[in-house]
């Protein structure tokens, strides 16, 4: 730069910028080559092992690909089948996906409304088209799953007496539509039984009413073996405990039934079981209908006095019950001292202990309960909730879901209240809604409280407690973002309702026998007619099967909801 | 998800309840279920544990009560109604599921990706 003017530097400087690219072309080339040669040592390497040289493999022009023998005894081994099959049925899970979108599609433009004959025909038709493609497309990745489920190398599967059957071709014939054939062939013993009137009457005088429904979960576990032969069964009945004395057939093939057909017809029950339906409706919760829910709430409030309660939660007491200790009065003792600092072992029995609790307490002990309960019975339904979540949930944020495996639960269903306030307010407002509706009393406050049960579940078998007990015994924890509340809410106000809780707690403990409506005058002459229709259409139960998927039409259900 | 006797098994379950639809005489569930004590379990194309002999969620109907409900084909169902599923025969199973007199069945049912979301938050907040 300083030489510029004059020519001799002028070219003194090009001769030594050629030669430093000279230099650095040469250092590129080099380094090219060297990467060629790494890259052909792994392509070498990689035809060692899977007996293919790749493509990526640099041949120069006029280079032969090297000759590879595939090593023995290489590393590892592809098991090239199950690839294949498993993009097979990934894509025919991909295509399925996209099919039901499509089919979704098509049933909501026969939907609409206002159509021309012609058009809404044309749709009718197109949304049939694509619910057969559907449903092929369902069979096909049914039957991939089917045969990788044979094939799977999991060590399980190799257990002899299973590889007898799930080795037999006969599995490609029976699995699909047809199960009642295959039932009734290979299970020749069992199925008769199943179908045979008498058991289906005992089994109707069980659950005939909620009552009696409720009574037997909460009985069986006390009996200590619950399947695979219930043993209320074979107590009640003499047919039935014939039949269930044989022990359960093995290694029928896997079959799978649709439910879209009823196990029996009946006419008469729709009217007599509307009345029956409406108070379980009423005091279970229904995340997923909201609107439906809400008809169900307001044509059940006649029926709230003699709520049953759900037998869920019974029995989820009785197992617990026997998981902790046989005298329930040993659980109450602990209930009572231990309930604030439950190890997470314990703390699952609370839960849904405490959910039946609050409704049998509503319904049935309301003049004992009042001085502990008022405060909740009647107070306006806007205050409360909103009172809890400020409580509860400012010290922490929501998004930490927290395992739902453990912090103790105190005994309360209004612990729940904040956080699905929270989490929805659209929710909130429509409870609102309904609240307005109603004069501010009892029943709805309970079913406020039904309605913010969790839906996820601790749910713990502890087989080594009970050794003689074939069935699992479970344990109820509440689900993980609820937990954080209890456990780190330890301010003063989660003290104070634990305190009554507690105490609510107990006397629900006390009192839970005697929740159920036992005497309901209508219980008994409906169990009657329920077992002469279920003889009844016995006969006409392989015929049902037949046409087993019968299209589900969406007209139905708004018509149904509407009804409701 | 099946369990070895004498071990505690610990499942992570969600509430699901099914709203059966009435169409005609029938009660319409919009699934179908596989699996059962009787049935061999090896053939289950959903277990993982191939000696698990519960019943399956096989099919959903689309649109059906089922899929309204969220459930999902390979779900395993654990109780019906508070009735334990997990020892039971195939129709034993499905006549609890398809009681004529109840139209709301409360299902108990277990996913992997239930328990994933829990091991998962278990391993980013241990719990104190």
């Amino acid at each position: 730069s300083e030489g510029s003017d004059s020519p001799t530097t002028h070219t003194k400087d090009v001769t030594t910028h050629t030669r430093a690219m000279k230099v650095k072309h040469q250092a590129l080339q080099d380094q090219l080559e060297s990467c060629l040669l790494q890259l052909k040592k792994l392509c070498i390497r990689e035809a060692e092992l899977t007996g293919q040289l790749p493509k990526d493999y640099p041949l120069l022009s006029g280079e032969k690909p090297p000759q590879i023998r595939r090593r023995i005894g290489a590393a590892f081994k592809l098991d090239e089948q199950n690839i294949l099959e498993g993009s097979k049925l990934s894509l025919a899970d991909a295509e399925l996906a996209l099919q039901m979108k499509i089919y979704e599609a098509a049933r909501k433009l026969c939907e609409e409304h206002h159509l021309s004959k012609a058009v809404r025909k044309s749709r009718l038709q197109q949304c049939k088209v694509e619910e057969k493609k559907l449903k092929k497309l369902q069979e096909m990745t049914f039957q991939l799953r089917l045969e990788r489920g044979r094939s799977s190398p999991l060590p399980a599967f190799n257990i002899s007496k299973d590889l007898g059957t799930s080795d037999d071709s006969s599995l490609s014939d029976s699995v699909v539509q047809d199960e009642e054939v295959t039932s009734q062939s290979s299970q020749p013993s069992s199925y008769p039984v199943e179908t045979d009137p008498p058991l289906m009457s005992t089994h109707s005088s069980e659950d005939g009413s909620y009552m009696s429904h409720s009574v037997a979960p909460r009985l069986s576990p006390l009996n200590s073996c619950q399947s695979p032969c219930p043993s209320l069964d074979s107590n009640l009945s003499f047919n039935s405990s014939c039949a269930y004395d044989q022990p359960p057939i093995q290694n029928s093939p896997w079959t799978e039934s649709s439910l879209d057909q009823p196990y029996q017809k009946s006419k008469k029950s729709h009217t007599s079981n509307k009345s029956e339906r409406l108070p379980q409706l009423e005091a279970c919760p229904s995340q997923t209908s909201l609107p439906q829910q809400l008809s169900h709430l307001r044509l059940g409030h006649s029926h709230s006095n003699s709520t049953p309660s759900t037998p869920e939660k019974h029995i989820y007491r009785q197992l617990s019950l026997r998981l902790s200790s046989p005298e329930s009065s040993a659980l109450k003792d602990r209930g009572r001292t231990r309930v604030p600092r439950r190890r997470p072992t314990e703390s699952g029995i609370i839960l849904p202990d405490s959910l039946s609790p609050t409704k049998n307490f509503l319904h049935h002990e309301d003049s004992n309960s009042e001085k502990s309960f008022s405060s909740y019975g009647s107070s306006p339904c806007q205050e409360f909730p909103s009172n809890f979540s400020r409580h509860y949930l400012s010290p922490f944020p929501l998004s930490s879901p927290q395992g739902s495996y453990g912090p103790p639960a105190p005994p309360s269903t209004s612990f729940y209240h904040p956080q699905s306030y929270l989490l929805s307010p659209r929710m909130q407002r429509t409870y609102y809604n309904t609240d307005m509706v109603y004069p501010p009393n009892q029943d709805l406050a309970r079913s406020r409280f039904h309605q913010h049960v969790p839906n996820r579940y601790d749910y713990c078998y502890r087989d080594a407690a009970v050794p003689h007990q074939r069935a699992p015994s479970i344990r109820v924890t509440p689900p993980a973002q609820k937990d954080q509340l209890y456990y780190h809410a330890n301010g003063h106000p989660h003290q104070v309702v634990n305190e009554q809780l507690k105490s609510w707690h107990q006397r629900s403990q006390l009192k839970a026998p005697r929740s159920r409506s036992l005497d309901r005058p209508g219980a008994v002459r409906m169990k009657t007619t329920a077992a002469r229709e279920l003889t009844y259409h016995q006969n006409h139960k392989y015929q049902d099967q037949v046409n087993v998927q019968e299209p589900w039409f969406i007209d139905d259900s708004s018509h149904y909801m509407s009804q409701v | 998800m099946s369990f070895v006797p004498g071990q505690p098994v610990t499942a992570v379950v969600q509430r699901i309840e099914i709203q059966k639809l009435r169409q005609g005489e029938n009660l319409i569930l919009g699934f179908s279920i596989g699996g059962g004590i009787d049935q061999d379990p090896g053939q289950n194309p959903f277990s993982e544990d191939k000696t698990d002999k519960g019943i399956y969620v096989t099919r959903i109907t689309p649109g059906g009560p089922a899929e309204v409900a969220d459930l999902r084909i390979g779900d395993k169902i654990m109780q019906v109604n508070g009735w334990d599923m997990t020892m039971v025969t195939h129709d034993q199973a499905r006549k609890k599921l398809t009681k004529k007199k109840e139209d709301v069945v409360r299902l108990l049912i277990t996913r992997k990706s239930l328990e994933q979301a829990v091991n998962q938050s278990k391993g980013k907040y241990p719990r104190p």
